[in-house]
């Protein structure tokens, strides 16, 4: 919008958004009475409200209006738009954080219109050097991730330190140093398993000092190594000999992420190399599973082949034991649903070895080690942290296995839980949740500084041609037997679900019936309708925002850009029952009162599967020339025609995907969600965890059932009308 | 722009119909089965539409204290009295007399006096897989004293307190019969034995009934329910007495539809509304109304060893919050000898 002329401007165009911002003011009620949306309650209105203050919403959008009309030079009117904007969104959010309105549709439309007012001029006053489009874009992004992520997060780390008003750390501490959470001496052994601790710790601190003098480091780094030994040492004895929430989900987490990541570099190797093609053909199947199946489907199947009772382990085995309750089910329960992500990660690094660079390497004369060593590992090394880092989030976050097949103890996730939903002790389970996100956040640290480098959106490989050299005919051999067990216990687990809703009573009376689909009908359809229609809904803003953010962090340099990437981040790396206690805790009262709504449903799907379309839309821009965009912009289009008329059009199938993805993952969530249902806005998953804990087993099957089959005929549509293009959907959960 | 000024008019049109028809929400506690039944049968008798989101009874405390400021609930149907007590002596809900006051069991009413109404009444038992026992060698459990045996490890499952008010009963009971002191010792025992820990009282009879745990500690009218649906369960009640919960059914204060609430517990108290437990909704509590034909299935409660639970005592806040807490602190955590 750089206009040349300095002879007397036309007016700003922002005087529509400012005029529209008054008129909005005036005539809808500023705030709420209480939780519904279209109430148009006379008490509401501003000039009934009894408050000056409130007033200053109007006189900056009248005096933006008038500012817009007024001839002045484009820059220095630009500087006046965006001021008296944003401060009348700051006066507005003001009054009502203060006078704990919560917020009406008076309040949405002129705030959100005073937004665009200083987005015209932001740009107008070349403060954002794009067009106004992009500039209104930039603000509403900035204010949707500080809404809805950045201010959430914040909440949980507000209620963990405040309790009843006053700054403490008491909370803190009686949480952290509850049996609860850490039970570290079994009063029931001779030993002391703290100083077994110590010693683990002091282990680790031997080996790490030895590691970082091999290394020959500064004296710096060994001192660092001896540190990260013993805490490494501390913390593996801690996991093995204490009790408690925090052992027990690391443990969980640390055997989960491990194996499955393990798994998923077999899976890809095979997938990329293996001799038989229907294998290779097989694996993108099993990547798939995750993405329609519910976590703890598998767990409730599980019960029947590997319980006390199970077909596999009573009635084939002879084994009477229920060692399916507690760590090991749940470690096999995760496992099961997250190998397939940690293939999906991984196997855009193993695409990425390119057989070019090894035949160099062998004949440079390299041997084996030094080969894997220099070459395949560090190529490895990304795909491989990602999807450990992916997996120990999902571990970390999930709670239907726990609640399942948990047993005797407690997990972190359950104690979020039970500290909110259960005990009703908010402070508690924000300082669960701060723990949670504080080692997930460690996680991801860690991740980024072994690899040195890489935002969360780029990790995808680009595969190459060339033949490749075929897998080491023993590697193979073990890696297909491992894989046809993984699929064998994934078939079975899936088959007695689909044989469980045809059955009377399963397991018990395994007479043929449809009762159970004539109950699902009854007492599940109109759920699974609305919770369609919800996710449906939700798919939408969550694949254009995220395609605008994409397009917003690739496309445009601006102030604030780390911090819309490091909010994308957050949104995907914050385990869902955290955010969910987040949700509560921040939008239950005071001027965001959104809870026990449908909009809050929806909202929560944006913003979790938001990160989804961000790397569809990554992955689409890269290809993208952006001479294209360039030239679009000399012809003098306007950026949101070049988005629409250019960019949209190119990266249609992307944005297909990321919608198809964003509306089955809202299907299947429930970590986040759980905390949020409310009486007529209740969802399927939410309802077949219910289900399944009340022993309705059949019609929870049949649920079950419906819910994977109908996912995988959405995602079989989907590579349907994406087959032809050789872009591959931005999947990676 | 001009979409946004259409919003904004379609917004302002809209503004003309208001008049929401009503819509009673509940919160359900008695088992799911239950629960759907009342929409269906509620609508037909008064045309007023019904919501319901099912927790267990401290879950559904939990779910009131959150939304104390502004609630989204118009009834708490059903559930364990204890935490219907906390709720009214927190002000949470609030008492409200039915015009069939009268014609409730008046050994329910005069225990709970004028706090809740009493909805049904059902007495805590073990609901026993003698199959599983029998494998194992070890004895049915006719005492609670003989659930603290270690012949039992692995074999038990109880609800979590911290979610379930069938929990707390059993905790409340033990107190009571043994003493505190003699209870938390007990219940460290108990937990020896304890393969899982449900969310919900109903969900331990289906361990039991699948042949996960021998020993299912819940109330004996759920366990009726396992029996019917053909699992291999039996009910058995402790010699040395048992407690008993009297089930209710609240006014929540600040009802965003009290009439509605109002005309739904006064439905929910007859007869006629009473009945459908047992004949459809697979729950065999016996019913407050004394005009409520008592379901054959349902536990003789006259032929067992009832203890004269002290509702005002286990009902109040400090007393169920400090039970609770010092169980999930001092019992729940502790691992295996």
């Amino acid at each position: 919008m750089a206009s040349t002329s300095a002879a007397r401007p036309a007016a700003s165009p922002a005087w529509i958004p400012a005029g529209l911002a008054a008129v909005a003011f005036l005539a809808l009620p500023f705030g709420r009475p209480g939780r519904p949306f279209l109430t148009f309650d006379p008490a509401l209105r501003p000039y009934q409200l009894g408050s000056v203050w409130v007033w200053l919403v109007l006189a900056l959008a009248i005096a933006a209006l008038v500012i817009s009309l007024l001839p002045l030079k484009i820059s220095r009117r630009g500087e006046f738009l965006a001021l008296t904007g944003l401060l009348g969104v700051a006066s507005g959010v003001g009054w009502l954080i203060s006078s704990s309105t919560p917020f009406g549709l008076g309040a949405l439309a002129s705030l959100l219109l005073l937004l665009v007012v200083a987005g015209y001029g932001l740009s107008e006053s070349g403060r954002i050097q794009s067009d106004a489009f992009v500039a209104t874009s930039i603000l509403l992004v900035g204010a949707f991730i500080l809404l809805f992520i950045v201010f959430p997060l914040f909440t949980v780390l507000k209620t963990a330190v405040v309790v009843d008003g006053s700054l403490t750390l008491g909370k803190v501490g009686v949480t952290l140093t509850s049996p609860l959470f850490l039970f570290a001496e079994n009063p029931f052994t001779e030993r002391s398993e703290v100083a077994l601790m110590v010693y683990f710790a002091m282990g680790g601190a031997v080996l790490g000092l030895a590691w970082s003098l091999v290394r020959r480091g500064r004296a710096v780094h060994i001192l660092f190594g001896t540190g990260a030994g013993a805490a490494a040492g501390f913390l593996i004895g801690l996991m093995i000999f204490g009790r408690g929430a925090f052992p027990t989900s690391l443990l969980v987490a640390l055997i989960v992420a491990t194996v499955s990541t393990l798994s998923g570099l077999a899976f890809a190797l095979l997938g990329q190399r293996s001799r038989f093609g229907p294998i290779r053909h097989s694996l993108s199947a099993v990547s798939l599973l995750p993405i329609i199946t519910p976590p703890f489907i598998l767990a409730f199947a599980m019960i029947f082949i590997f319980g006390r009772r199970g077909l596999l382990s009573y009635q084939i085995l002879g084994i009477s034991s229920n060692a399916i309750f507690g760590i090991p089910g749940v470690a096999l329960a995760q496992i099961l649903a997250f190998t397939p992500i940690a293939y999906l990660v991984i196997r855009g690094s193993v695409a990425s070895l390119d057989p070019a660079l090894e035949e160099a390497s062998q004949t440079l004369g390299a041997d084996r080690w030094t080969l894997f060593r220099s070459v395949t590992w560090p190529l490895l090394r990304p795909g491989l942290a990602n999807a450990f880092l992916l997996t120990t989030i999902e571990s970390f976050a999930d709670f239907g296995n726990p609640l399942i097949l948990g047993g005797d103890r407690g997990y972190l996730a359950t104690e979020v839980f039970s500290a909110f939903a259960a005990r009703y002790d908010p402070n508690e389970a924000a300082v669960y949740g701060s723990v949670l996100l504080a080692l997930v956040l460690i996680v991801f640290f860690a991740q980024r500084w072994w690899l040195g480098r890489s935002s969360f959106v780029t990790v995808t490989g680009k595969p190459s041609g060339g033949s490749l050299a075929p897998l080491p005919r023993l590697l193979e051999a073990i890696l297909l037997a491992l894989f046809i067990l993984w699929s064998l216990v994934v078939l079975a687990l899936y088959i007695s679900i689909l044989y469980g809703s045809f059955v009377q009573l399963w397991g018990i009376n395994n007479t043929l019936t449809l009762k159970n689909y004539r109950d699902f009908l009854n007492a599940g359809w109109p759920v699974f309708l609305d919770t369609a229609r919800i996710a449906a809904i939700s798919a939408i803003p969550a694949a254009l925002l995220g395609f605008l953010i994409a397009y917003l962090v690739v496309r445009q340099r601006f102030f604030g850009r780390t911090f819309v990437e490091f909010g994308s981040m957050l949104s995907f790396a914050t385990p869902g029952t955290v955010m969910g206690v987040a949700y509560i805790l921040a939008f239950n009262t005071g001027p965001w009162l959104l809870t026990a709504s449908g909009v809050i449903i929806a909202i929560a799907f944006v913003f979790r599967n938001m990160p989804v379309a961000i790397r569809g839309g990554v992955a689409g821009l890269a290809q993208i020339d952006e001479s294209l965009e360039e030239a679009s912009t000399t012809l003098r289009a306007s950026s949101s025609v070049t988005l629409r008329r250019i960019l949209l059009p190119l990266l249609i199938i992307p944005l297909i995907g990321g919608l198809i993805f964003a509306f089955v993952r809202a299907m299947t969530a429930i970590s986040q969600v759980i905390f949020l249902v409310s009486p007529g806005n209740m969802l399927a998953t939410v309802l077949l965890l219910g289900w399944v804990e009340q022993g309705q087993l059949g019609r929870a099957a049949a649920m079950g059932s419906v819910l994977i089959i109908s996912m995988l005929v959405t995602i079989l549509l989907l590579l349907l009308i994406t087959r032809n293009r050789a872009g591959t959907v931005g999947v990676q959960t | 722009m001009r979409r946004v000024l259409v919003f904004l008019l379609a917004a302002l049109a809209f503004s003309g119909g208001q008049a929401l028809a009503q819509t009673v929400a509940v919160l359900c506690s008695p088992a799911l089965a239950w629960c759907e039944q009342l929409a269906p049968t509620f609508k037909t008798a008064t045309g007023v539409d019904l919501e319901f989101i099912r927790l267990s009874s401290s879950e559904s405390l939990a779910r009131l204290r959150a939304e104390a400021a502004n609630p989204t609930f118009d009834v708490w149907f059903g559930g364990t009295g204890d935490p219907h007590l906390v709720a009214f002596n927190e002000g949470i809900t609030e008492f409200y007399k039915p015009t069939l006051w009268d014609d409730l069991l008046p050994s329910l009413t005069r225990s709970v006096g004028e706090t809740y109404t009493p909805l049904y009444t059902g007495a805590i038992g073990f609901v026993v897989n003698e199959g599983v026992l029998n494998e194992i060698g070890a004895p049915v459990p006719t005492c609670w004293t003989d659930l603290t045996d270690p012949a039992y490890r692995g074999l038990l499952a109880m609800p979590n307190p911290n979610t379930s008010g069938t929990a707390y009963t059993v905790i409340a009971t033990l107190v009571q019969l043994f003493g505190e002191e003699t209870a938390f010792e007990m219940l460290a025992d108990i937990h020896q034995n304890v393969a899982h820990y449900t969310r919900s009282g109903g969900a331990v009879g289906l361990l039991a009934g699948r042949g996960d745990v021998g020993v299912a500690i819940q109330f004996l009218h759920d366990g009726v329910a396992y029996i019917k649906q053909g699992f291999p369960v039996t009910n058995y009640a402790p010699c040395e007495g048992t407690g008993f919960e009297i089930g209710g059914i609240s006014l929540v204060s600040g009802a965003p539809s009290r009439d509605a609430a109002i005309a739904f517990i006064e439905w929910a108290l007859t007869p006629e509304a009473q009945s459908i437990a047992a004949s459809r909704g697979e729950s065999f509590q016996v019913q407050s109304n004394s005009n409520t034909p008592v379901d054959p299935d349902s536990p003789d409660l006259s032929a067992l060893k009832l203890i004269d639970y002290d509702f005002a005592t286990f009902g109040s806040p400090e007393v169920r919050d400090r039970l609770v807490g010092k169980w999930t602190t001092e019992v729940f955590p502790v691992p295996r000898r």
